[in-house]
């Protein structure tokens, strides 16, 4: 079993103090350390964006993104104190930590479907998250306000910005596209109220390569929707493009006439007219206010309705009010804003436009209102040299000339029409309606003379009935009743049931026999005349003759 | 009361590799030449030091993610803890239950354990040796189920990788886990039982 113990020596050696297993947990506590740490003390910055909701929005879940690069998650969600907006905690990671500037923006991306732009859709799937566009600012922050719609353009992509003012927003949203000669150069990014100025103002973009399209003289119309235009050649449908038609457009460019200008720089402002003509016409400085009076209706002249000399554009109406006409007066002032320098050019002189305008008159300009549109009844200010009026001068009223007028085309219309009335009461109206009168009633005594007979005519043939109905007539008809009994009763008789047929029948019957019989005694005697004396041979054996 | 003899007392050790019994003067097992102790040599402190190594890295298992969920309905990182809790909040409550057993009650008690063991095997410990062994057993046996939750993570990560759907990339409180569990492993192995019984039977060597 056990061998000697004395044949081995035993080795004796100094324990250690300790032995190395200790380096395990020295390890393994650093090594936890460590972990923990890292994890807990390598955090990044903390970003503090308050937005309107927190929709789609997750604490440890929803990413912070830029371009598409995961640069941090959201930490905490809660609502602030007013209960009006959430603050949201973003945990950027260390190495994006400059990110953060001062015009740092934030907004979350989540399926938007507007007007102008369907975006986000692939965050059904991944989860909405929040994108972060670096600013440009020295300055680092870390408290922002988000925003709630993706910017239209980038704030670092380059390009002219503007300002427009309008008054009417129209169809002009968010989005919609800017037009130079219908191609698209920039976009509608922001629009305000202004609610001091009354205006709108639209804050516009304009990409850098067609930035030096913008001149000091452009003009800004709005393109909106669909433009229809009725003229002499019919209607006309106009639209840039099916997206101006949904979200609105605006175009623009350098009328005629006006010279273009200098190149203009970031923050330019300019006004938004309402369509093509109304900027063509901005050209247009009126420079002399001339006041004219009706003695007609002027409905349908509305303000800025044009003023025309022989059909070319030479002012608009400003003002409809009874304020410029003196006490007393009953005509219609209505005043208006010329462009002389139009006439001047007409008339190839350099002369005063007072002058000018005295001078015509006395040659015989007159103002006359005329229809613009039958289909809408607007009416314009039409002056031209009427050759047969009254003469007359450049008056004066107040601090305006006045210029005479003539009543339009539709007054004259109006004096015709009374005078066809008047002349259709001169007829003999009532003289032909008495006759009709008496006509008529004759036709009633007549009427009622047939009423009479056809009365009588009812007594006579009530008095028929009567007739029919009385003994007399019944016994007549008993009478034939019994007549036409025997009548039947011979008919009868003569009847094929009836005697007299069977008599007849009879007779006839041997006559026929008899007949017969004659005819075989004539026969015989025809074949053998002496059978008269000697008899018939009645053989025993009859031979059948041949026929001859 | 006749104790009987111990090993021990003759100078006699078993081979920790065959078993053979041979006088320990000798330092190698003449069979199979493995070295040979009468106890297993530093054991007391060998187990400390595994066990205090297990403790270190249980904090990191529990409180960093064990796994990250990514993709639609993703709830992201998730800690052993967090993970009990959504079970249970799914109502799946065996595997909530199971989770919860053998990631946080098995661990604890097992270090809970063995620092018991080597208390009682220092002398500082009431109770029967008895009992003591039984326990030591019991350690042994059951310890081992812990691996299960490293497990479960790593066959998620594996078969869950369907891109954009659903994505389970393991986080770093699955070695730590890991660790906790080979170390606890290694920390009963290391641990000698018959010290439990040398108080008893009359103090001869420590460990």
């Amino acid at each position: 079993m056990s061998e000697a113990s004395e044949d081995y020596q035993p080795t004796v050696s100094r324990r250690r103090r300790w032995s190395s297993v200790w380096i395990i947990p020295a390890v393994a506590f650093l090594l936890a350390g460590w972990l923990v740490w890292t994890h807990y003390a390598n955090k990044g910055p903390l970003a503090h964006v308050t937005f309107e909701t927190a929709e789609s929005i997750k604490a440890g879940e929803t990413e912070v993104r830029c371009r598409s690069v995961r640069v941090g998650v959201v930490e905490s969600v809660a609502l602030a104190e007013n209960l009006g907006s959430v603050h949201v905690e973003l945990r950027i990671d260390p190495d994006s930590e400059d990110l953060l500037r001062e015009d740092t923006r934030f907004w979350v991306v989540r399926p938007r479907v507007s007007s102008s732009a369907v975006s986000g859709l692939g965050t059904i799937l991944s989860g909405s998250y929040i994108e972060l566009e670096p600013g440009n600012a020295k300055a680092t922050a870390t408290r922002y306000t988000g925003l709630e719609e993706p910017p239209v353009t980038a704030s670092s992509i380059p390009g002219l910005r503007l300002t427009l003012v309008a008054e009417e927003a129209g169809s002009l949203s968010v989005g919609a596209p800017i037009y130079y000669r219908g191609f698209e150069v920039g976009k509608v990014e922001r629009r305000t109220l202004d609610t001091e100025a009354r205006r709108i103002r639209f804050e516009v973009f304009v990409q850098e390569e067609y930035g030096a399209l913008v001149r000091t003289g452009t003009r800004f119309w709005n393109t909106s929707g669909v433009d229809v235009s009725a003229g002499a050649d019919g209607f006309k449908l106009r639209t840039p493009s099916f997206q101006s038609m949904v979200s609105g457009g605006a175009s623009f460019s350098v009328p005629r006439g006006l010279a273009a200008g200098d190149p203009v720089d970031d923050g330019a402002v300019f006004t938004l007219y309402d369509d093509e003509s109304a900027a063509r016409d901005s050209g247009f400085e009126p420079d002399r206010r001339i006041l004219l009076f009706f003695d007609q209706s002027v409905r349908g002249l509305n303000r800025g309705a044009p003023v025309e000399y022989r059909g070319i554009p030479l002012g608009r109406v400003v003002e409809v009010s009874f304020t410029h006409s003196p006490p007393g007066d009953s005509r219609v002032p209505v005043l208006i804003e010329l462009d002389t320098r139009t006439l001047r050019h007409a008339t190839e002189e350099e002369t005063d436009g007072a002058v000018l305008l005295a001078d015509a008159v006395r040659r015989g300009l007159r103002a006359r209102l005329g229809t613009a549109s039958l289909l809408t009844g607007a009416l314009f200010v039409d002056l031209d040299f009427m050759p047969d009026t009254l003469p007359a001068e450049l008056g004066r009223s107040g601090e305006f000339d006045v210029i005479p007028t003539q009543s339009s085309g539709l007054a004259q219309m109006e004096a015709k029409i009374n005078a066809i009335l008047a002349k259709l009461e001169g007829l003999p109206l009532d003289e032909t309606l008495t006759k009709f009168g008496n006509a008529a009633e004759e036709t009633t005594t007549t009427i009622v003379d047939a009423r009479e007979t056809l009365a009588s005519i009812e007594d006579t043939l009530a008095e028929a009935r009567k007739l029919l109905g009385s003994d007399a007539t019944q016994s007549v008809t008993a009478e034939l009743n019994d007549t036409l009994a025997e009548l039947r009763s011979s008919i009868e008789s003569l009847g094929p049931g009836g005697a007299v047929q069977g008599d007849l029948r009879r007779t006839l019957d041997e006559l026929r026999s008899a007949l017969r019989a004659f005819g075989s005694l004539s026969e015989t005697i025809e074949e053998k005349p002496n059978s008269l004396i000697f008899g018939r041979e009645s053989s025993g054996d009859p031979t059948p003759r041949a026929r001859r | 009361m006749n104790r009987g003899t111990r090993a021990i007392d003759l100078g006699l050790a078993s081979c920790h590799t065959c078993g053979r019994v041979s006088p320990a003067a000798a330092g190698h097992c003449p069979r199979c030449h493995s070295a040979i102790h009468l106890r297993k040599p530093a054991s007391l402190s060998r187990t400390w030091a595994f066990l205090l190594a297990a403790t270190a890295l249980y904090l990191p298992a529990m409180t960093l993610p064990i796994m990250d969920v990514q993709g639609l309905g993703g709830t992201g990182p998730s800690t052993i803890l967090s993970g009990v809790i959504t079970f249970w909040e799914m109502k799946s409550y065996p595997v909530a239950i199971i989770i919860f057993l053998a990631s946080v009650v098995i661990p604890i008690a097992k270090v809970g354990a063995l620092v018991w063991l080597c208390l009682a095997a220092s002398g500082r410990a009431a109770g029967a040796p008895k009992h003591h062994a039984k326990l030591y057993h019991l350690t042994e046996l059951v310890g081992r189920w812990s691996m299960v939750d490293v497990f479960v993570v790593a066959i998620l990560a594996t078969l869950v990788q369907l891109g954009a759907l659903m994505t389970i990339t393991p986080g770093p409180a699955a070695l730590s886990f890991a660790g906790v569990v080979v170390l606890t492993m290694f920390s009963a192995m290391s641990f000698d039982p018959r010290l439990l019984w040398d108080r008893e039977f009359g103090g001869s060597r420590a460990a």
